[in-house]
């Protein structure tokens, strides 16, 4: 994959963002600031392990990918990890978005 | 197209519907019996929920729609990851798709398996989908904006509640029954009203629902219905506990009447449950078996920070995942998949049973399992073992258990890591059996008349036929014509038209392989059907 055809981390994040900004618009939660890179799954939206799973499905859905590793990105001993940022995530998809 | 009604009732099972029927409890139910056709109808060869439902909107075996379980695992992998089967795991096309491409429009409500939720001429209402995730998963979208509108409209209680079905696998307290039952007829209810709704406001050739209370109430409640049960030794609790799971069942009763009169009388009406119910009284713990055995080996906690192998301890307990991968050749996943899983080496030198022993490990295990005996009866505790070659058949089996266990008494296994391997359970509960229901009733089916078992598989060309559209060729379901008058099928001789379409959801690299499959398959198909083979 050359240089000009990578998505960029900004673009992840950016992607991310926004399918948890329409995952979590009718919920209610605690959580007042707006969702970016520092922004907890578990500790600020709430996400417990059947949200994470629907996240997952939606990023494999708008970036049309799928079979990512996500017991390297979310995982730890076969438990979804619970202090898990935005950031995080988004760092941790782009090598593998970018098949890097 | 001819309107058709598909009315799913989960775990229904004529051993309880029939005396139900009999002294009162469901008299529009008795009706349609009396009015139509009845079978029972053969579940899959492990009768779950996701893979019976399925192979009954697909008319597949789970070997080609790779379905199996509620949940998935990449095994190959040294620490495996899990998650849950959805929409996009179905690898045959649905008859909403099949219904859709032949210009009809499909509507489909509470239906396992549906999210992230196909692009179909009509809606999709999916079923395991918690209310938090209820708004992004229906289709079209906008629909759901339409349903909140309506004062009815409560999706808390449409939804699946993933915290309360947890507990209630749990087993739940005698002070909670009543809440139970009361929760799943209001459940029953807002999905009523929601199909009603819809029926009036945006009518479909096919509309199908699921109601899944029914397996709920059996599952915690089977000894309060079971026809065997001493009703007349009941206490006040038992007696009002019994009271209220009628209740359930005169409500279901009511919803179903409901649905089939606002459908008129010109609709064709099919019942089908994915699977049956029966008593289980004892439980295998397969894990700890296998741990005994050698062939599994749990994970060493001690080596964890004290916090840390508490929490563990408690995932050992229910759950499989913390096993030492390197040192276990099998295991089973899931209590519902009742299956044992064997981990293959890939290649030389992997961890595993290497491939060229994999056939005799597989017998070795199966001959040893089939010798376990009940320690009290002396009875064999395993019906049957099937490979998994001849319990899924097909093109897509390869996230199939190894080895599927039928149960002397249908029950599921237990993966926790606890003795005895083989209890009796403190008291007799529901589980799921082989035999589902099947009901016909409309213009051109026979009336009052009982027939030989279908396979869930028939229910889709079933279904087509009613609605007078084509069979596609590489169904595995057939269509029993005895459920028509000799009539009506001479005047609408069934056509077999071209064979299904690879899903939409699969992206582009599955969608080139399994075309591939499915013509090498369809060849075979041609040329056994040339050769007299098959019909």
């Amino acid at each position: 994959m050359n240089q000009e055809s990578l998505i960029p981390e900004q673009t992840i994040l950016s992607s991310l963002t926004e399918i948890l900004q329409d995952i979590t618009a009718d919920w209610d939660t605690d959580f007042n600031g707006p969702i970016g890179a520092d922004t907890k799954l578990v500790d600020d939206l709430g996400f417990e392990s059947i949200d994470i799973v629907q996240f997952i499905v939606a990023i494999e859905e708008h970036f049309q990918r799928r079979g990512l590793p996500w017991e390297d990105i979310l995982m730890s001993d076969g438990r979804y990890v619970d202090e898990i940022k935005v950031g995080d995530a988004a760092a941790l998809l782009y090598p593998h978005l970018n098949k890097l | 197209m001819h309107p058709t009604l598909l009315l799913g009732l989960d775990g229904a099972t004529f051993t309880i519907l029939d005396p139900l029927m009999e002294n009162g409890t469901m008299p529009f139910l008795r009706g349609l019996v009396d009015r139509g056709v009845q079978a029972e109808l053969m579940s899959t060869s492990n009768p779950l929920t996701p893979p019976a439902w399925i192979s009954m909107i697909t008319g597949r075996n789970p070997g080609n729609h790779g379905v199996f379980d509620f949940i998935w695992a990449d095994q190959h992998k040294a620490d495996p990851y899990f998650t849950l089967y959805n929409f996009r795991d179905i690898r045959c096309e649905t008859i909403w798709s099949m219904v859709s491409r032949q210009n009809g429009r499909a509507g489909t409500l509470n239906y396992t398996m549906m999210s992230p939720p196909p692009v179909i001429n009509g809606y999709v209402l999916p079923g395991l989908v918690a209310w938090k995730h209820m708004r992004r998963n229906i289709f079209p979208r906008e629909l759901y904006e339409e349903l909140k509108e309506q004062p009815f409209f409560n999706v808390k209680e449409l939804a699946w509640d993933f915290e309360l079905e947890k507990k209630a696998e749990q087993g739940i307290q005698k002070e909670e029954y009543r809440n139970w039952v009361s929760f799943h007829i209001r459940r029953e209810r807002q999905w009523f009203d929601v199909m009603t709704f819809l029926m009036k406001n945006h009518p479909c050739d096919l509309t199908a629902i699921l109601f899944d209370g029914a397996d709920k109430i059996f599952h915690m409640g089977w000894r309060f219905l079971d026809p065997s049960s001493p009703v007349d030794e009941f206490d006040e609790w038992e007696l009002e506990i019994r009271e209220l799971c009628l209740d359930f069942f005169r409500a279901l009763d009511g919803f179903l009447q409901g649905i089939v009169e606002l459908a008129g009388p010109q609709a064709r009406v099919f019942m089908a449950s994915d699977h049956g119910f029966g008593p289980s009284w004892f439980v295998f713990r397969v894990n700890a078996w296998l741990h005994e055995h050698g062939y599994l080996t749990w994970k060493n906690l001690e080596n964890l920070a004290e916090n840390e192998r508490e929490k563990a301890k408690k995932v050992v307990e229910k759950h499989f995942v913390l096993l030492d991968w390197d040192k276990t050749t099998a295991y089973a996943r899931s209590v519902t998949s009742n299956g044992i899983f064997i981990r293959k080496a890939q290649n030389p030198g992997e961890n595993g049973v290497p491939m060229e022993e994999y056939e005799a490990f597989r017998r070795k295990l199966t001959e040893e399992l089939l010798a376990i005996r009940e320690p009290i009866s002396g009875k064999p505790i395993i019906k049957k073992i099937m490979t998994r070659e001849e319990a899924y058949p097909g093109a897509h089996n390869d996230q199939a258990p190894d080895l599927t266990l039928v149960m002397a008494d249908y029950g599921f296994i237990s993966i926790m890591n606890k003795s005895p391997i083989i209890a009796r359970r403190p008291e007799i509960v529901g589980t799921h059996y082989p035999e589902g229901i099947f009901l016909a009733h409309g213009p051109g089916i026979r009336q009052n008349e009982r027939l030989d078992p279908l396979s869930i598989m028939d229910v889709t060309p079933i279904l087509l036929y009613s609605l007078g559209l084509d069979i596609p060729s590489d169904l595995e379901g057939r269509l029993p014509e005895d459920i028509f008058t000799k009539d009506f099928i001479a005047d609408h001789p069934p056509r077999v038209g071209e064979p299904t379409l690879v899903p939409d959801t699969l992206l582009p690299e599955e969608k080139k392989q399994q075309s591939e499959e499915d013509n090498g398959e369809q060849q075979i198909f041609e040329q056994m059907r040339a050769l007299g083979y098959i019909e």
